[in-house]
């Protein structure tokens, strides 16, 4: 795969190739926003440094982040990140001239196709060159349609100010089509998801306004609804199943028929992208704010310092301190994605789901009452999803200050209401397993935590009682009393037993 | 002038003759075939229709032009002929359109009384009860079966099966189900069977349809319901009764999914 060929490659601008428009014919004109975060740092912070007599140009917050992932008429593939980009990755062998390459691919690639194939180079001297094929034999020749020396040159002479590139070399990454995957996943995204998720991903398109709940902001890199554990990232299974099944309860609907797999996996791949550039953008702030915000700023003038200083010490961060960081939060995105794919991040009872039997739903809510869980605290004691904790005044976690409006507040900072259990209605699906990873992780960014320090046979018992309470003829008072209606002839005569002995 | 005038006139009904000969041998035809019993006899009545519609169509235009060209050939000092006020010619062109619609009222009732009035639907549908639940809401489908061996209640049972944008029925025998909506109003469309039916928030409308020839058809919401009315599509699949008994089977197991693969799931 295109992520792991590339895992090695330092230089930033060699690793990531651009994704140009084109293709699907939308003439898009958007681009993405900046986060608040970043712009609440001060200018310098955001917009970097120039090029200064001998001293190199340091990049700000804003180009940091554009580098890296670009704007939606030319997405940047930054191919350290785990997003499948599209695109066929493979070397160069050998270059008889300049006209002609000897490649080799890692995988079947396209020979004959309507639209000419286009190459670019990944790694190398001609890094980020894009060469269009004429002819490509089955043994890997690509007959080009340029002269490579040209079009270098007309690159340089483009690029002024850049490092020059020159003929790439035996051994340099190439890849054929690449970014085909994303640039399609733009397009549905744009066409299908942008109104109410917006162009950067931040949940606040134009229709976001009139809905309750609020759409997902990706920015976070958090999606609440996961098979994996409570530390993990979502997976790409479970974004496709959200865009498969629809969140019922909120506005969130199914895209089938209307996406087929190949167009689902596509807009699953770009809402990682997103994810992956919001949370890159917020990492990136948190690294220069505590020093170089606009506030941080203000404090420091106010203490004494000048301006200039101020400006000197970005300079030295800049030039400096970031590189590590960096490396630090790119490793860190990279591997974390990554691992949510993996089979070892996915939530597996160790045991079968209990017995579905009334004096299971016993203990599960005796669990659900008991002082160590207790769900009533936020679900109530009926499961209406009006505990006494939804009625406080919590403290935002980031700014340490009192929330205007009492309840539960996510960290998209909007009020959460634990959900009402006598619905029947689960966001996050409602197959055992589904409340299972629910209980066992939590609800990632809410406040519903996570129980994974409880037995799963526990996390079982409590699963049947919440399946039952929609089912329950009184609510909240039933103990051990199977609803009559789905009990089988035994259960209902266990519980009848039960309800004697009591 | 007057003459360009009344061929001008003459040219629309002559038009009309030549795309209704040629029309059948081109391909020039209403959307596509029905493929339910029922739609077939509504395509009859449209055609029935068009049928009538296009004959006064052509009659009327043709005794426009011809009274035209009358008055196109008739000398500057001919006084016109004055026809207001003939009863019998009022009586004429009132009683025949009255007739031709009462005929048309009274020959779609039977047709309309299957279509929409519960107690005509057929026994067929009575007996088995409705089939599922279709509950639109912005924007997509959600159904909901009865557990496999039991009848569907209004209100949600624990063994319900969900499934979302995906109705699965049976080929060959009517079949019934529960049109409802979540919130605003919808309208279930299935373009191929000839079936439309507004869903109304507080109704539960029962809706039938037959498909004789199992395949994928098309649903769409035909009442623009809110900015992703597009989005509204589902497909029902026609299949023999066995077909829908394992659909529903599979439903099921992956609705009791505990998340623990045993090996005796994975030999299946």
């Amino acid at each position: 795969m295109l992520v792991q060929m590339n895992r090695h490659i330092a230089t930033l601008i060699v690793a990531t190739l651009v994704v140009s428009m084109g293709g699907c014919g939308d003439a898009l004109n958007s681009s993405f926003v900046y986060s608040e975060q970043t712009q609440a740092l001060m200018p310098q912070a955001q917009k970097g440094f120039p090029v200064k007599g001998d001293v190199k140009a340091l990049p700000g917050a804003r180009q940091l982040l554009d580098d890296r992932f670009g704007n939606p008429q030319s997405l940047n593939a930054w191919s350290k990140l785990p997003i499948d980009f599209g695109g066929v990755t493979g070397t160069v062998v050998a270059i008889p001239d300049t006209k002609t390459l000897i490649l080799n691919f890692d995988a079947e690639v396209p020979v004959q196709t309507d639209e000419p194939l286009k190459l670019q180079f990944v790694t190398g001297p001609a890094a980020a060159i894009v060469v269009q094929i004429d002819k490509l034999s089955e043994a890997w020749t690509a007959s080009l349609s340029g002269n490579l020396e040209t079009l270098i040159k007309a690159h340089n002479d483009n690029n002024q100010g850049e490092e020059p590139r020159s003929i790439p070399v035996a051994g340099d990454v190439v890849v054929i089509d690449g970014g085909g995957v994303l640039q399609h996943g733009r397009g549905l995204y744009m066409r299908h998801c942008s109104h109410c998720h917006g162009t950067s991903g931040d949940g606040n398109g134009p229709t976001a306004q009139y809905l309750v709940p609020r759409p997902r902001d990706y920015r976070h890199g958090v999606f609440k609804f996961t098979s994996t554990n409570d530390l993990s990232k979502v997976s790409r299974d479970d974004i496709h199943r959200v865009i498969t099944n629809g969140i019922p309860g909120t506005y969130m609907p199914s895209f089938v028929p209307m996406l087929n797999e190949q167009n689902r996996h596509a807009v699953v791949e770009y809402v990682r992208f997103l994810a992956m550039r919001g949370e890159f953008e917020r990492k990136i702030a948190v690294e220069l704010s505590s020093d170089f915000s606009k506030e941080a700023l203000g404090s420091r003038l106010e203490a004494g310092d000048s301006k200039e200083d101020v400006i000197d010490n970005l300079r030295d961060f800049l030039a400096v301190d970031m590189t590590d960081s960096l490396e630090f939060v790119s490793d860190d995105l990279a591997s974390k994605w990554t691992t949510a794919d993996t089979d070892d991040a996915v939530i597996t009872p160790d045991v079968s789901r209990i017995a579905d039997t009334p004096e299971s739903r016993r203990i599960g809510r005796e669990l659900y009452l008991s002082k160590a869980i207790n769900c009533a605290a936020c679900h109530g004691i009926a499961g209406k999803g009006n505990g006494p904790q939804t009625t406080i005044y919590e403290k935002n976690t980031v700014t340490g200050e009192l929330y205007d409006t009492p309840g539960l507040h996510d960290v998209w900072d909007n009020v959460n209401q634990p959900r009402n259990l006598t619905r029947g209605i689960y966001r996050g699906g409602r197959r055992p397993v589904d409340l299972f990873r629910r209980i066992h992780a939590g609800i990632k960014g809410s406040r519903m935590p996570s129980f994974k320090i409880l037995q799963h046979e526990q996390i079982w018992h409590i699963v049947n009682y919440v399946l039952s309470i929609p089912f329950e003829p009184m609510p909240g008072h039933a103990s051990g009393v199977a609803a009559p209606a789905e009990a089988t002839p035994a259960a209902t005569d266990a519980a009848a037993a039960a309800s004697v002995v009591e | 002038m007057k003459k360009f005038w009344s061929l001008f006139f003459f040219f629309w009904p002559v038009v009309a003759i030549w795309s209704c000969w040629i029309a059948p041998a081109r391909g020039w035809w209403f959307a596509t075939e029905a493929m339910s019993p029922l739609g077939e006899r509504i395509d009859g009545l449209f055609y029935l229709i068009l049928g009538i519609v296009t004959v006064v169509f052509i009659g009327t235009q043709f005794a426009l032009g011809y009274a035209l060209w009358q008055s196109a050939v008739k000398g500057e000092d001919q006084k016109a002929q004055f026809s207001h006020g003939s009863h019998s010619l009022e009586l004429i062109w009132t009683v025949v359109p009255s007739f031709v619609l009462v005929f048309i009222a009274l020959y779609q009732m039977d047709v309309w009384a299957e279509f929409r009035v519960q107690s005509f639907y057929p026994n067929q549908t009575q007996e088995d009860g409705p089939q599922l639940e279709f509950m639109a809401r912005q924007f997509e489908w959600r159904v909901r079966y009865p557990e496999p061996g039991t009848e569907l209640q209004n209100q949600p049972q624990p063994g319900d099966l969900y499934a979302v944008n995906e109705m699965h029925v049976v080929t060959g025998r009517p079949v019934k189900f529960n049109l409802r909506t979540d919130d605003v109003q919808h309208a279930f469309f299935a373009p191929e069977l000839r079936v439309k039916q507004d869903a109304v928030a507080g109704l539960i409308i029962p809706v039938w349809f037959e498909i004789p020839k199992a395949g994928e058809y098309a649903v769409v919401c035909a009442e623009l319901c809110g900015w992703g009315h597009y989005k509204m599509r589902a497909t029902i699949v026609a299949e023999s009764q066995a077909k829908v008994d394992e659909y529903l089977s599979n439903l099921q197991s992956e609705q009791n999914f505990d998340g623990v693969v045993t090996v005796d799931d994975e030999d299946e």
